[in-house]
Order: structure tokens, then C-alpha cells, then sequence
């Protein structure tokens, strides 16, 4: 196959030489985009609040890891929680310690488990303002079932890992190199949705329908 | 289930123009779509810039496909995937199809794919008594409906609410209903089910990356994120063209392919997979596989023009912002992928013989082109498909050769056409005799059914006045005029 790309490559010399001098403003060098300096004068965490909710998902800020338990639990008491999956994120196990629910929680929920559970708590490692996406690294928590099996998906990000950009992110998993990324890297940007008929919006379909972000603006130790 | 093909065109085209319902989808499709694009796309700094930028990054990579492709299946490899090279659809098929027979995979989950539609992988699987089930809604909608996609993006846009919920009361029993909410959580629940048994999953893939080996999948639904996470085994079915050298290089296509296909501006996942996981203990897949598939592709690398069909991310914009597909939607190409794009990719892959009324498809007014966030020239490239067919020198494997077959009478009319317009005394003599014959047939200027009084002009020219009306030639020419001075004094 590699020997059938490049004879057809070589083929197309000649024909590229006259090509290039008849599309020669194609090849302009082009530029290369600049970071979008409108929406930048807010914070990083305000931005992401506000691309967040306009994806219909909730973006709630506490101060501390104490504060954000305490909204976890009001969550799980809203939804009347039965059942939870989380991660074995380490902030995870922080906030959930002040958590005091009488409900089942899982840190190693089995795939049957996974269908019951009724949500899934998860940290995440970056954030993108500019879009309000959680990017979550598989090798820095278990993460992928428990942000997409559960109906309700409450997500745990300490402010300062909040990045203007998905490009600062992208960058930044760039310099991990190849032997350090994680076997799977996950962005989320809001609930599960589909416009599969007749293009009308439905929350929900496959993934969680409700997606709570809690930013930690403080660091308590 | 009636069938289509791409011979039949003209035929299929002519159908769809009747079918209301149809037309009234593709009115939703072209202003929902078409506006949120429109917003979607001032939502960033240079959007001119970010499509140069993605064309500029395409291009580096086509012209030097074998060390990407090699890059990217080497450090897959590396990161415990395994990697298959498919040189056709049979090939691809028979890889797919060897892997869940040897592995014993009896349930089969299926998140969308036009690589994996190309090649009519679940009529292969199907035909080895396999039963793959698509997981996304469209699909499934399509699926339990026995048809095939009419749009790259929204694959049942063809269908109504009204006939959805039909299908589901036959299919799957619930009380018919019009709330889209009520069959979204339906196509929820029953899926579920097939998700908790699947012992294998098989995806498509956005992007490859050369310099890690990591494959992108982007959706909306989860159901990708379940298939690629949830069975023993993830195929990945991907067109060789799906390379890109750098992570890095993600900013920019994630920018511009949710904002031209569904006017977001990111869609609600991305999952980006590297290889296999690295502990028994991790989640995911026990084994990773990419078919890396060629099925004609690299054919187009031959050609400049044709090689920038390879730069195609499938966003779908050129097929919302085409005034062909808006009236007659995608069943009427007969072709997996229809609209602008379709136009000309399918004559490359399937062979021109079986799709040469494609690329006549087309107005040339460019709109396609002025959507498609890689800049690809596609009028460009469906006038150089048209002069392959009118002279013979058609792409496409040995068998697929040989001149397409036209009309002699339209052979010998245009070359009668270039012999009088490229001589002069010919030319002023044929417009003298026009003048004198056009004068029974002429109202106001014009030829035809409109402004003039006659309904239509004898065949051939008949076929252009029956929907509009013909200029007439003017009463003198502009070189009369300048030979007599132009105020006509001298």
C-alpha cells in the first residue's frame, strides 16, 4: 500500500510544478492564527462558566473542597442518589471524604454497577475556557465510564487548571511527549446530545444528560 | 426499499423533486444548519486564516502520505495497537470479519462511520450471520429503517418524527408518540442493553495523529465513547487520508469541523486514543486494531486537483450550502457520500463509469466551495472530472477505464460550436442568420415561455427554454458598434 501512495505520488510531479505556478497565492504562507483576544479580559474561570452554560451544562464555584462537598451532596440529595460510581482521583477521595450520604459509593464499579449507579463523580486535569471543556487523562484517574455511564455527571476542577484555550491544552499535552500521553485522553464540553430527528435538540441520549462542573477557586490542605 | 444508484441519477433526481416531505427536511436542514454555521463561525479570530492554516497542514501531509502514515502506524504499534492495512473494501472487510471470528464476538456495537458505510461493512458482517448494531440514533433510525444515510453528518434527515416514532412502535413496540424526547430516551434505553453485551466494538476515526499515533473520534451522543470503551475489542476503521503530523495541529481542525458540520463550536466529546491500555486494571478495550484502508484513495494523490479530495474532513457544509442537494437530498446521488463532496469522490473511489453523471450534478456556482473549511476547489475538481469523461482519460482501476459513452449528436454539435467560434467569418455569418431566424421566435429581447411567446424552442435547445427564457441575439453586435464609433454617428 505505502508502494502504491508513492508511485502515485511521484506521478504527480510534473503535474505539480505547473500546478503550483498556477495557484501561487494558494500557497501564500499562511498565517497562523492568533489566541482570540475578545472574551480574554474575563477570567479564565468566568469564560468557562459562560461557554458552559450556554451547552446546557451547570457551572457552579466554591471556594474550597469543603464548600464543593457540600454541593455535591446537595446534588446527589436533589436527584435522591442511591447509587454513585467515582473516580480514584485524589480530589476526588478529598471532597467525597466530607460527603456524608447514605448511599452506595463505588470507586470500582463493574459494568453492570456502572448501568445502576445513578451519577458518576470525576475530577478533571485541564480545562479550556473558550469552549468550557473538561479534558480528563486516563492515566491521571479512571475516568471513562464513570463521566459517561451515570445520568448525572459531576465533574471536580480546581480553578488554576483552567486554561484560556483548547490550544494551551492541546500544547500542553503535546509536551508530555508520545511515551507519557494517556492511552486515552477524554474532552467533554457539556451534556450528551443529539438533533438526529428532524434536527430538534434531546439532552441525554447515550452520555449523562445533566453535567455539573464544580471550579475550586481556593486550595485548602 | 427502492434502489438507487448513481446510473440513475437523473431518474432518482427527478423523484425526489416530488417528494414534499422530503423538500420540507431539506428547507429545516439548509436554514437550522446553514445559520448556525453562519454565528458558529464568528466565534473565532480569523476563520480565513484557520482554513488556510488546516488546507496548508492537508497538503504537507498528502504530498508526503507514506512517512506520515508510516509515523502514525509505527507509534500506534509502540502504544500496544495493532494495525492492518486494507488496500480495498473486500480487504478491509475481510480484516474486520477475521478479527470477530477468531475472537468468537457474537455482539457487535457500532458507532458512526463513512469509512465503514463505504465499504458496506455491515452487509459483509451481515451476509457471515453477524448482527452489528449502529449506535448512534441516526444510524440506528437508518438501520431498523433497512436504508442508507441521505447526509454525512445527520444520516436520517430524510426521515420525520411522525415516520421515527412509526418505526420504533413496529420495531422495538412503544406506543407511537411525537416527542422527540420520548424516542431519543427509548433509542437510550434498548441500546443500553446492547452496549452491557457487547464483546466488540467497531468505530470510524476524524483524525489521525502521525507523531503520537493517537486516533480522534468526535460525537455528540456518547455512543462512541461506549464503543471504544466498553467491549474486549475496538476495531477502528480509517481512511488513509485521516493523517495529520501534530497533536498540536488538533487546535485548528477541532475549531473548524464542529462550527462547518453542526454550527458548534466543539462538540460535546472528543475521545483521543492512543494505542491499548497500559495495566489489566485500566479501563478500556483489552485490544486496539486500525484498519488503515487505501479503496482508491491513493489513486488521487496522482493529480493536484484530484488529491485535494483527500483533504475532505466530512463535515457535510458543502452538502447544506448546495442548491442541488438542498432540492433532491442525499438518496438521489445513489452514492454513499452525496452532495458537492460526493460529486467528486465518488467517481474516484467506485470508477467513473459508475458514477459519470456526478459530477454533471452541479451549477458551478461555488458555494460549496466558499464553505469548505479546507478550501477544496471543488468546482475545480468537478470540471476536471468532466474533462476525464469527455476525453476518455478516466481515473480508476483497469476495469473501471475506457471512455464514458456520449451522444454523438452532442459530440458533433460542440465541435461544429468550436469550428464557427473560432472563425471569424463563420461566427459573424451564423449571428447575421440567428438575427434573421430568431425574429418568429423573439419578444422584448428573449426566447421563450416568460418574456417571449413561444413555450419552448425544438429539441436540443428546447432543454434550456422549458424552465428559463434564452437571450436573444442583439440587434448589433458591440464590434458593429466600435467599427461604426460607438455613438453610432461616424
Amino acid at each position: 500500500m505505502l508502494s502504491a501512495i508513492r508511485e502515485h505520488l511521484a506521478a504527480s510531479m510534473p503535474f505539480d510544478a505547473v500546478h503550483d505556478e498556477h495557484h501561487a497565492e494558494h500557497k501564500a504562507n499562511p498565517r497562523i492564527s492568533s489566541a482570540v483576544a475578545d472574551e480574554q479580559s474575563a477570567s479564565p474561570t468566568e469564560r468557562f462558566r459562560n461557554a458552559l452554560e450556554a451547552v446546557a451544562g451547570h457551572c457552579l464555584m466554591v471556594n474550597d473542597e469543603r464548600a464543593a462537598a457540600d454541593l455535591v451532596l446537595e446534588i446527589l440529595g436533589k436527584i435522591n442518589a442511591r447509587r454513585i460510581a467515582v473516580s480514584d482521583s485524589l480530589l476526588v477521595k478529598r471532597v467525597m471524604s466530607h460527603v456524608k450520604l447514605d448511599a452506595e459509593i463505588l470507586v470500582d464499579a463493574s459494568k453492570s454497577e456502572l448501568f445502576d449507579c445513578d451519577a458518576g463523580i470525576t475530577s478533571a486535569q485541564w480545562g479550556a475556557a473558550e469552549t468550557g471543556t473538561l479534558v480528563l487523562e486516563a492515566d491521571a484517574e479512571r475516568h471513562r465510564l464513570a463521566s459517561l455511564v451515570p445520568p448525572v455527571h459531576i465533574a471536580l476542577i480546581e480553578a488554576d487548571k483552567i486554561r484560556q484555550t483548547l490550544g494551551e491544552v492541546l500544547e500542553s499535552l503535546s509536551e508530555q511527549g508520545r511515551d507519557r500521553l494517556s492511552r486515552t485522553v477524554t474532552f467533554i464540553t457539556g451534556p450528551s446530545r443529539t438533533s438526529d430527528i428532524e434536527l430538534t435538540l434531546a439532552i441525554g441520549v447515550h452520555g449523562p444528560g445533566e453535567l455539573f462542573v464544580i471550579i475550586i477557586e481556593g486550595r485548602d490542605k | 426499499m427502492d434502489h438507487q444508484t448513481t446510473e440513475t441519477f437523473d431518474q432518482n433526481a427527478r423523484e425526489a423533486l416530488t417528494d414534499e416531505q422530503l423538500r420540507a427536511a431539506l428547507r429545516n436542514l439548509v436554514t437550522t444548519f446553514g445559520e448556525r454555521r453562519k454565528v458558529a463561525i464568528t466565534t473565532v479570530d480569523d476563520w480565513e486564516g484557520l482554513r488556510e492554516r488546516a488546507r496548508a497542514i492537508k497538503d504537507e501531509t498528502l504530498t508526503h502520505l507514506d512517512k506520515y502514515l508510516e509515523e502514525f502506524a509505527d507509534n500506534a504499534e509502540r502504544a500496544g495497537a495493532r494495525v492492518h492495512w486494507a488496500r480495498d473494501a473486500r480487504e478491509a472487510c475481510a480484516i474486520v470479519l477475521k478479527l470477530l471470528r477468531e475472537r468468537a464476538c457474537e455482539h457487535i456495537v457500532k458507532s458512526k462511520s463513512m469509512a465503514t458505510e463505504e465499504i458496506h461493512l455491515n452487509a459483509a458482517l451481515e451476509a457471515e450471520g453477524l448482527a452489528p448494531v449502529e449506535t448512534d440514533l441516526g444510524e440506528w433510525i437508518i438501520q431498523l429503517a433497512h436504508e442508507t444515510p441521505s447526509h454525512i453528518v445527520v444520516p436520517a434527515i430524510h426521515k420525520s418524527k411522525k415516520q421515527i416514532a412509526e418505526l420504533f412502535a413496529e420495531k422495538v413496540g412503544i406506543e407511537p408518540t411525537d416527542d422527540v424526547a420520548v424516542l431519543t430516551s427509548t433509542a437510550r434505553r434498548v441500546l443500553r442493553q446492547c452496549f452491557a453485551e457487547a464483546d466488540a466494538g467497531i468505530s470510524g476515526v476524524n483524525f489521525g495523529v502521525a507523531e503520537t499515533g493517537t486516533f480522534l473520534i468526535l460525537e455528540n451522543e456518547g455512543n462512541a465513547r461506549l464503543t471504544t470503551s466498553m467491549p474486549k475489542i475496538h476495531i477502528a476503521v480509517m481512511g488513509i487520508e485521516k493523517i495529520i503530523p501534530r497533536l498540536v495541529d488538533l487546535d485548528v481542525f477541532l475549531k473548524l469541523l464542529p462550527r462547518s458540520g453542526t454550527g458548534q463550536r466543539l462538540t460535546s466529546y472528543q475521545s483521543l486514543i492512543t494505542g491499548v491500555k497500559k495495566s489489566v486494571d485500566d479501563e478500556g478495550p483489552e485490544e486496539v486494531h486500525i484498519v488503515l484502508m487505501d479503496n482508491g484513495r491513493s489513486r488521487m494523490l496522482s493529480h493536484p486537483v484530484t488529491r485535494q479530495s483527500l483533504a475532505c474532513i466530512r463535515c457535510g457544509a458543502c452538502l447544506n450550502a448546495c442548491p442541488v442537494y438542498q432540492q433532491i437530498g442525499g438518496h438521489a446521488y445513489g452514492s454513499v457520500y452525496p452532495g458537492p463532496i460526493g460529486a467528486v469522490i465518488t467517481p474516484q473511489l467506485a470508477g467513473i463509469k459508475k458514477a459519470a453523471q456526478l459530477p454533471y450534478a452541479s451549477s458551478l456556482c461555488g458555494a460549496c466551495r466558499e464553505v469548505c473549511p479546507v478550501k477544496i476547489d471543488i468546482p475545480e475538481l468537478l470540471l476536471h472530472l468532466r474533462a476525464e469523461i469527455a476525453e476518455g482519460t478516466t481515473v480508476g482501476t483497469a476495469d473501471q477505464k475506457g471512455p464514458v459513452k456520449r451522444k454523438l449528436s452532442e459530440q458533433m454539435a460542440f465541435r461544429l460550436y468550436a469550428f464557427l467560434w473560432s472563425h471569424p467569418s463563420l461566427y459573424n455569418l451564423g449571428t447575421r442568420v440567428a438575427r434573421l431566424m430568431q425574429r418568429t421566435v423573439m419578444r422584448n429581447g428573449h426566447i421563450g415561455r416568460v418574456s417571449g411567446f413561444v413555450s419552448k424552442l425544438a429539441p436540443p435547445l428546447g432543454a434550456w427554454t422549458a424552465s428559463r427564457d434564452m437571450r436573444a441575439v442583439a440587434p448589433r453586435s458591440f464590434r458593429e458598434k466600435w467599427r461604426d464609433g460607438l455613438s453610432g454617428r461616424r
